[in-house]
């Protein structure tokens, strides 16, 4: 069972890490820099490391007191991670298939998913909202939308 | 001339384009991804084809509509509008959580409105004064600026966040705006060869993803936006809160002095008039969970930037932030060069200018208070219908800023991250703190280190970076004090 004590100590050992490494990388700075940013970066890598350090001793002081948190990211986890799986499927569908066949899949498949049921509201929001990025932003305001290599 | 002016104002026309653009301005601000300083660039070749007056207003209008209009979706979907309102969701949205957004909205909308209006005769009264101080400041003062504004991550920590997890997360804001090109050699750092980074952790897809992304993924688990829904049809009859009226001053005053000084952006002074907010309230403890109290300080801070900002504009040249940058390009085109002859030879255009600024604070401030209610509607909407529309606007406004795929992606794990995060006790206030001011705090002590030839006494060698230092401190010891009076040993 993942607790939030444990992801605690997981977070922290990362940052320690990361403090670490950020420190060595500083090496390889331009010698020019080593008075000033690297300067500047070394002490976020000190600084980060002794707080994480830290962090972790007041952890191991509170581990027999501490009640056990079952760590809970979702309520209910199939609808949180279905939308995110679908997010991230949009994010690498958008450069291939371009913006309006991909978000015309995302905008229902994602209503469905949430729980909607009524075919004729899923219909009109989503060719509501994207009519209205249409006119709005894609020829009111001209912001350039994701272009797909496909269309 | 200043009658001139009025006159000048006061025609149907003029007065139509600081009507049209402070409602562009108020739309624009309310879409993610659409930033003010975007919707004034993108007006510039428009208002080449019009008087050079009208297209300034036109601009004016968008600017200050833009600064207020971000508010909206920060409260109502914990979508910041702009990143000046990342301050104003984190205590807009949990009052929209209690079925107060209303309240929030007509808090949000009077405080932008007194700080508009403040910074905005400060322009007009002392802008030539102010611009010569803020020119003073160096790179020492930049950087212990930024210090005062990290100092709000003390503040931060709560029954949720410990001291010591506040400040790392502030740290890791501050490590992930190290990313990008050296301020001083332009060396590459950790880019991992993609040319999307060059220029650094994208900030608005980093908000969009903490914020944004973050809130539609745990709305998921929940039947409505809203805990008690007749709560929302009854905003019309809650008073405002009692002791706001200080937040809204001190806001006011933070962000048109933060305004003032190049390259501070809204941003900045929104936290920063936050962090003072907390500090001083009655009840820092209900901060984070729907205290009215740091609305007001964020939204005066922000829209007192707007004033603010023009003061080194119009006096200097110096764009006071990018939103005035885009401005200035609008005056250059118009042949306005700014400087004295703004004030003498074209006196006239300049004071309208600064006039409608009043003008268009006034528009938006009716316009905030009548469609409050309706506004406050949006968070009825049910979840399944509302989620994928505001993941979808959200992920555009990731794309929008640097037509960049990978800032959706960006968003994507800012997202994912910001949940873990927060479950696990680190402040997301902190981090986005860092990650703001991580840029000035990099460039201003590195300057500084070589402007002093590697001696850190320049840091305390000038009478305004003592002043600096003071009110540091002065911020620090009061929380600091109540840390170590609730530590149990």
């Amino acid at each position: 069972m993942i607790t939030k004590r444990l992801t605690e100590l997981i977070i922290l050992s990362g940052f320690l890490v990361l403090a670490v490494l950020l420190y060595r990388s500083t090496a390889s700075y331009s010698p020019m820099v080593q008075g000033s940013t690297a300067m500047y970066v070394r002490f976020l890598g000190v600084t980060l490391g002794l707080l994480c350090a830290l962090e972790m001793l007041l952890w191991f002081r509170k581990r027999g007191q501490a009640e056990v948190e079952k760590l809970m990211i979702a309520k209910d986890p199939r609808r949180f991670w279905g939308l995110f799986f679908l997010l991230l499927l949009y994010a690498v569908a958008v450069s291939t298939l371009g913006f309006y066949p991909t978000s015309a899949l995302f905008l229902p498949l994602g209503m469905l998913l949430l729980g909607a049921r009524k075919p004729l509201i899923i219909g009109l929001t989503s060719a509501g909202v994207l009519l209205f990025i249409y006119l709005v932003f894609a020829k009111l305001l001209e912001v350039p939308l994701p272009e797909g290599t496909l269309f | 001339m200043i009658l001139q002016a009025l006159q000048a104002l006061f025609t149907p026309v003029s007065l139509l384009a600081v009507f049209i653009g402070t409602t562009s301005g108020v739309i624009v601000g309310g879409m993610p991804g659409l930033t003010a300083t975007m919707a004034v660039a993108l007006l510039i070749p428009i208002t080449f084809s019009l008087e050079p007056l009208t297209g300034l207003l036109l601009m004016g209008g968008v600017y200050c509509g833009a600064m207020y209009g971000g508010s909206i979706p920060a409260i109502l979907l914990r979508t910041p509008g702009t990143p000046a309102a990342v301050a104003t969701a984190i205590e807009g949205y949990p009052m929209t959580q209690q079925g107060r957004g209303g309240l929030a909205l007509k808090v949000s909308v009077i405080a932008s409105f007194t700080g508009g209006i403040f910074s905005t005769f400060i322009l007009l009264l002392i802008a030539p004064v102010l611009a010569v101080f803020a020119l003073t400041f160096g790179p020492p003062e930049y950087f212990l600026l930024a210090i005062l504004g990290l100092a709000g991550i003390v503040s931060m920590a709560d029954d949720e966040n410990s001291l010591v997890k506040a400040l790392i997360s502030g740290l890791i804001g501050l490590v992930l705006a190290v990313v990008g090109t050296d301020p001083i050699s332009g060396m590459l750092r950790y880019t991992m060869g993609l040319t999307d980074l060059f220029d650094g952790v994208a900030f608005m897809p980093a908000l969009i993803g903490m914020f944004s992304i973050a809130q539609m993924l745990e709305l998921t688990g929940s039947k409505s936006v809203v805990a008690d829904r007749s709560q929302v049809t009854k905003i019309k009859r809650e008073p405002l809160p009692r002791g706001i009226s200080k937040p809204i001053w001190l806001g006011s005053l933070i962000g048109t002095v933060i305004g003032i000084l190049p390259g501070e952006g809204a941003t900045i002074a929104a936290f920063v008039s936050y962090n003072v907010a907390r500090r001083r309230s009655k009840n820092p403890k209900t901060f984070g969970k729907g205290n009215p109290e740091g609305i007001a300080a964020a939204e005066a801070g922000n829209n007192g930037c707007v004033g603010g900002s023009l003061v080194p504009t119009l006096t200097l040249g110096i764009p006071g932030n990018s939103v005035a940058a885009a401005l200035l390009g609008g005056l250059l085109i118009h042949g306005l060069i700014p400087g004295p002859e703004l004030f003498t030879t074209y006196g006239v255009m300049t004071y309208a200018f600064i006039l409608s600024l009043f003008v268009a604070n006034v528009i938006f401030l009716i316009l905030g208070l009548f469609m409050a209610p309706y506004f406050a509607r949006i968070s009825l909407t049910p979840p399944s219908l509302l989620i994928p529309v505001v993941c979808l606007f959200s992920l555009l406004g990731s794309y929008a800023m640097n037509n960049s795929i990978l800032d959706i992606f960006v968003a994507l794990l800012f997202g994912i991250a910001a949940i873990i995060l927060q479950k696990a006790g680190f402040s997301l206030g902190a981090l986005i703190l860092g990650l703001i001011l991580g840029p000035i705090a990099e460039t201003g002590f590195a300057q500084a280190l070589i402007i002093g030839h590697g001696s850190y006494s320049i840091f305390f060698s000038r009478p305004q970076a003592l002043v600096l230092w003071a009110i540091i401190l002065m911020l620090l010891a009061a929380p600091l004090y109540q840390i170590y009076r609730a530590s149990p040993n």
